[in-house]
């Protein structure tokens, strides 16, 4: 099959049609136009007064931005999982999956044409909501890349929250039940990671430390740590460290909380994964890579923020469409459960 | 152009079918007679390749469901006993995505579409969304659904079940036309008078267990064990069933409703017997009618029996 066949198949061009002929879709659009621009425009009022006092405006900006991104990503949290996890239950409990599976539309392809389909309404979202985010310039203090990194980041882990959401829906027979457990996965995808970097800090000793601790490695896939740290090091990202206590994800032993004095920490090379292909790919293209705080230790050290949080999230995306994939076909052929089919079209003269 | 092969479908103990073997040669229609639960639905399931049986095959215009699924999804139009309809799609939107499903070029698209709308009367309502149609309207929008691609077999499971006696009718109709076409239908139906008359070959199924196949008239033949011929006399009632009584092949006679009903063995020449020794023995006889309980009797006397 071909990749026009793949990307575009009637799937995609149905479900468009029929999210587009509801109410839901527009009234959707509308609300989440007027929540962003609502917090932005109130965000925006309060510090335009205060920088109107001089100084700082970039810090405005920055925190008026990873304020935006925050928002818009735990909005995409609660509407993704909506958009996904009815796909395949639905069809299921409408008694329409089995005529989809009799047409010569491949399982997976229905699966990706749900996935594709859903994906488009939250890129959609993400176009409209590109003017309220010019706001943050008019403060600067964030330059263009890294509003399309933040875009990416948010962009993938809508993904996640997609995959994550049609595997629920594969796996969970009936819709109300699929739908509570993508909110449930999603939750655990968004919120969870940040909360187990507050709880299981990684615990190091002053004493011994050979370079800069970094939280778990877990805490990088969910999508507000990477987001955070996109504006830069400063104010935008002080709520973490500010909500743990200290550096946000480190506990340091021996009753003290100070972080190790940088001179130390400047010693240590990072020791981990390759350096992300993403890197290399700025580096190659000759844009410059967008700035920001690097992981300093553990399984990815030296990548940035934002890139580990892509890489796990992608992960995530294509594990959980692979899962589905494996599971979504009414037979399911794996080469071990094969019955001994004959090779080739079996055409016996006497049954034809 | 259907072949089933000692189809077997178990459920942990439960056995849903048990060898199942049947064969349906091109331009036939069968009929798939059997109680709730007897397996028509998963013989059916395994035939549409949306079911994997725990043994033996079944073949679809010789390819092998369990090895190609694919190729039996083009030979094959399915149409479920329960199947659901999208909101927010007409009538001919509905057929179109299906003819989009099944790969036939956007320019075929809407002749065929406009085609299957007339054939199943439907064309009228070409732009009501579907949700909005009655259920026999559903039926047939379904039916032209499993016909987008032009298959050579169609399985129908249950396709009359639900609809008023109009819809039924009509439905009835649309089947003979598609008959007519040289199409190879499978018709599972609990409505026995119907398949009597639409089908050329039938099968029995019971418990998961194929009772009896082939031809309809042999199937009933074969499973009428005793005929009945039920005779009005005119006067001489007493008499009549006396001689009756005295004839070998006769098992009972009994006065019912002011006729004669009597059970007989042997065949049509049994029955010329009968009467020619009625007439001899000086009885009036003004009508003389063979029964062989048809259809429903077969059925009966074939799913009555002990599945041991």
């Amino acid at each position: 099959m071909s990749l026009r066949a793949w990307l575009w198949n009637p799937i995609v061009a149905k479900e468009y049609r029929s999210r587009m002929r509801t109410m839901r879709s527009p009234v959707a659009l509308t609300a989440y136009i007027l929540a962003i621009g609502g917090l932005g425009w109130a965000v925006f009022s309060t510090m335009a007064a205060d920088a109107s006092l001089g100084g700082g405006a970039g810090n405005y900006g920055r925190n008026l931005f990873v304020v935006l991104i925050l928002f818009q990503m735990i909005l995409l949290t609660f509407i993704t999982p909506a958009l996904t996890s009815t796909a395949i239950s639905g069809e299921r409990e409408r008694q329409t999956i089995d005529l989809l599976f009799c047409t010569r539309v491949p399982p997976f392809a229905i699966m990706w044409g749900k996935l594709l389909a859903s994906m488009s309404f939250v890129i959609l979202l993400l176009v409209v909501s590109i003017p309220i985010f010019s706001l943050v310039f008019l403060f600067g203090g964030i330059e263009a890349d890294q509003l399309a990194t933040a875009f990416l980041v948010t962009a993938v882990s809508a993904l996640a929250l997609g995959s994550v959401g049609i595997c629920c829906s594969t796996l969970v027979r009936r819709t109300t039940m699929a739908t509570m457990t993508a909110y449930g996965a999603s939750f655990l995808l968004v919120f969870a990671t940040l909360a187990w970097g507050l709880i299981f800090p990684t615990r190091v000793d002053p004493a011994t430390l050979s370079q800069t601790p970094a939280p778990p490695a877990i805490v990088y896939a969910g999508p507000l740590l990477g987001l955070s740290w996109i504006a830069g090091q400063g104010a935008p990202v002080s709520w973490l460290d500010a909500v743990s206590g200290g550096q946000f994800g480190v506990r340091y032993g021996g009753g003290s909380d100070q972080p190790i004095p940088m001179a130390k920490a400047a010693l240590a090379a990072p020791r981990g994964l390759p350096a992300p292909a993403i890197s290399t790919l700025f580096a190659r293209s000759g844009i410059a890579q967008p700035a920001g705080p690097k992981i300093p230790s553990g399984a990815f050290a030296g990548w940035q923020y934002w890139q580990a949080t892509v890489a796990l999230e992608a992960a995530l995306a294509l594990l959980a469409l692979a899962l589905s994939a494996a599971v979504l076909p009414p037979v399911r052929r794996y080469p071990w459960r094969r019955r001994g089919a004959p090779a080739g079209v079996a055409v016996d003269d006497a049954h034809a | 152009m259907i072949a089933v092969e000692r189809l077997t479908k178990r459920y942990g103990t439960m056995v849903a079918l048990d060898r199942v073997t049947f064969e349906v040669p091109r331009g036939e229609v069968f009929g798939f007679v059997g109680p709730n639960g007897a397996g028509k639905t998963t013989t059916m399931r395994i035939l549409a390749a949306l079911l994997e049986p725990t043994d033996g095959r079944a073949f679809v215009d010789g390819v092998d469901v369990d090895a190609h699924p694919d190729l039996v999804h083009q030979r094959l139009g399915y149409m479920p006993d329960f199947f659901g309809v999208y909101d927010q799609l007409t009538a001919s939107e509905y057929l179109d995505f299906y003819a989009a499903c099944y790969r036939l070029p956007r320019a075929r698209r809407q002749t065929t579409v406009g085609e299957l709308l007339e054939l199943v009367g439907l064309s009228d309502r070409r732009n009501q969304p579907v949700d909005t149609l009655s259920r026999g309207l559903k039926q047939r929008l379904c039916l032209a659904r499993a016909l987008v691609h032009d298959p050579a077999v169609l399985l129908l499971d249950e396709p009359a079940s639900g609809l008023d006696p109009r819809a039924r009718v009509e439905m009835r109709e649309i089947l003979r036309e598609l008959q007519r076409m040289g199409k190879t239908i499978v018709i599972s139906s609990h409505i026995l008078p119907e398949l009597t008359e639409l089908c050329s070959m039938i099968g029995i199924i019971d418990q998961g267990r194929m009772r009896a196949t082939g031809p309809v008239k042999e199937v009933v033949a074969r499973l009428s064990s005793a005929r009945r011929v039920r005779i009005h006399v005119l006067g001489k009632r007493d008499e009549a069933l006396q001689a009756l009584r005295a004839m070998p092949e006769v098992q009972h006679a009994d006065e019912v409703d002011g006729e004669l009903s009597v059970a007989y063995d042997g065949d049509e020449r049994a029955a010329a017997s009968v009467l020619q020794r009625l007439v001899t023995a000086g009885v009036s006889v003004s009508s003389f009618t063979i029964s062989d309980g048809g259809l429903e009797g077969a059925f009966l006397h074939a799913t009555s029996e002990d599945p041991a």
